[in-house]
């Protein structure tokens, strides 16, 4: 057995085709003004699902990290990956892998930017970059 | 409101269980608790299991372990909150003797997380946040999750590699005591140290180990728990908070909001402040978390942990022992069975039981703490005396 997930993003797919194209974006909720990230299409403040999506910004950063050298079964063909938390200006927090360098010059309060990626399939991520 | 005791304990040998499949490792720590309580097992009205699953091939562990134990008709769930379903398991148990539906209930934790190959097995937890945001793309990886919070710790309060190993070495020199851990051997500072690096600056013996094993706890009203024992131990006040699956959302990565909080509650509940406890069993998932643990639930002002593991303050002879079972790191930690294990140890300790690990009881009150996740749940419970 070997399970496969089709996971909707039918109220998100606008996060994924900014992506695409480099571009990186939110909800925000019109009812009450609450940004989210993780985008979602119901607002947790109000729970109005009243919402339009705004530019996220790139620049960030780094609250704190790490370099994950045992992998999980999914990933052990990447090579060991080191993983930030970054604060964006208007303070949202993100995860996301971090490129540049060696965890030994990697400082927390250091700025870095998100960079959209595309997977060997195809599908669309992000990761920070040390600036 | 009416008092519930813990009334028999029981405890399966932890480790890699190959000798047995769910039921049967259920079935050790099941009859073990019954035999201690002295109970009829027609009089158990409600048998709550808990076990987060997905490492092994039954997907209804509750009506399996039950009708191994030929408790088949008893009212039953499984529930989970992934490493905190023991604690989830007990508190539930006490709900239904509180709630009136029968004076005897049983928790019972179980795990097999060792029928999946290890790199399975770890992706498996590391899925326990956001699948979506966090593992899809990311491979977050359970100890990448308190790797974060160890590297924000260490920034902010000059906690070390060398402190987190301190609780590792403890961890080891109780584990060592304990027959049922799954590791009973000492290990040096340095041998932790030059541990492989698993997610930096988590070496393997910050970690603990994948587990089978299972724990049971017997419950009763006061009525019948006086009837049934002279040592009655008693759940004195419960405590459960939960928090973001995300860690971006989290305010800061230096403690566990939902463990500071369920603590509150459960020093509200029992009416007992962190100096009344003589004894207690904190979430040492990995090193780093136990020394958050200390912080959290007010053993120690925040970032001063690092000075409590450094002075001995948490071994015997110290102001609060913890984990004088092994902890989750020599112990094992079976995901599911972990709560009620700590139940079953502290409950020893207030009891006298605990032999070669005993703890001096002053005010015969005992803490157990649980977190589940990396604090997306946290469950902490006061047990008693009296
Ligand atoms: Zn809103």
């Amino acid at each position: 057995m070997s399970l496969r997930f089709d996971i909707p993003i039918a109220r998100t797919h606008q996060f994924w085709d900014a992506l695409r194209v480099g571009k990186f974006v939110t909800t925000k909720c019109k009812a009450c003004g609450n940004v989210s990230f993780p985008p979602q299409g119901d607002c947790p403040n109000c729970m109005s699902s009243d919402h339009e999506w705004v530019d996220l910004g790139t620049d960030a950063t780094l609250v704190t990290y790490t370099f994950v050298q045992i992998t999980p079964a999914s990933f052990v063909k990447n090579d060991p990956y080191m993983i930030a938390i970054g604060k964006l200006s208007s303070g949202l927090k993100v995860l996301a892998w971090l490129e540049g360098g060696k965890v030994e010059n990697v400082k927390i309060g250091e700025r870095m930017h998100l960079e959209a990626r595309a997977s060997e399939e195809g599908n669309p991520y992000y990761v920070f970059v040390r600036s | 409101m009416s008092r519930v005791a813990i009334v028999g304990l029981g405890h399966s040998k932890f480790g890699r269980r190959t000798d047995v499949d769910v039921a049967e490792l259920a079935f050790e720590s099941i009859k073990q608790a019954i035999d201690d309580a002295g109970v009829d097992k027609k009089d158990i009205k409600n048998v709550v299991v808990g076990s987060a699953g997905g490492w092994y091939e039954e997907s209804l562990p509750a009506v399996i372990v039950n009708e191994y134990a030929g408790l088949t008709s008893v009212g039953t769930m499984r529930v989970e909150a992934a490493c905190a379903s023991g604690s989830a398991a007990v508190k539930t148990a006490y709900n239904s003797i509180v709630s009136g539906e029968g004076d005897i209930a049983m928790a019972v934790g179980v795990e097999k997380m060792t029928e999946v190959d290890t790199l399975t097995s770890v992706e498996l937890i590391g899925r326990a946040g956001s699948y979506m945001w966090e593992f899809e793309n990311y491979g977050m990886t359970f100890p990448a999750y308190y790797a974060l919070y160890a590297v924000a710790h260490m920034d902010k309060f000059g906690t070390t590699e060398e402190d987190m190993g301190r609780v590792a070495v403890k961890a080891h020199h109780y584990g060592a005591m304990n027959p049922l851990a799954q590791f009973q051997k000492e290990v040096t500072l340095e041998k932790v140290l030059s541990s492989q690096v698993v997610s930096w600056p988590l070496k393997l013996y910050d970690a603990c180990p994948l587990t089978d094993g299972s724990a049971t706890v017997v419950l009763a009203s006061e009525e019948v728990a006086k009837k049934l024992t002279d040592t009655p131990i008693w759940i004195r006040g419960v405590g459960y908070s939960s928090d973001s699956a995300n860690l971006s959302k989290r305010d800061d990565y230096v403690g566990l909001a939902a463990s500071v909080e369920a603590a509150r509650r459960a020093y509200e509940a029992a009416k007992v402040t962190p100096r009344d406890i003589d004894v207690a069993t904190c979430h040492d998932c990995f090193t780093i978390a136990e020394l958050m643990a200390y912080e959290d639930l007010g053993f120690c002002k925040k970032g001063e942990a690092a000075a409590m593991i450094r002075e001995g303050q948490t071994e015997v002879g110290g102001r609060i022992p913890v984990n004088l079972d092994g902890g989750l790191k020599a112990k094992g930690h079976p995901i599911g069975a972990t709560g009620v294990s700590m139940m079953v140890e502290i409950s020893k300790q207030l009891r006298g039981e605990a032999g070669n690990h005993q703890a001096p009881i002053r005010n015969g009150v005992g803490l157990v703490h649980n977190v589940g996740g990396t604090g997306h749940y946290a469950y902490v419970s006061i047990l008693s005396r009296n």
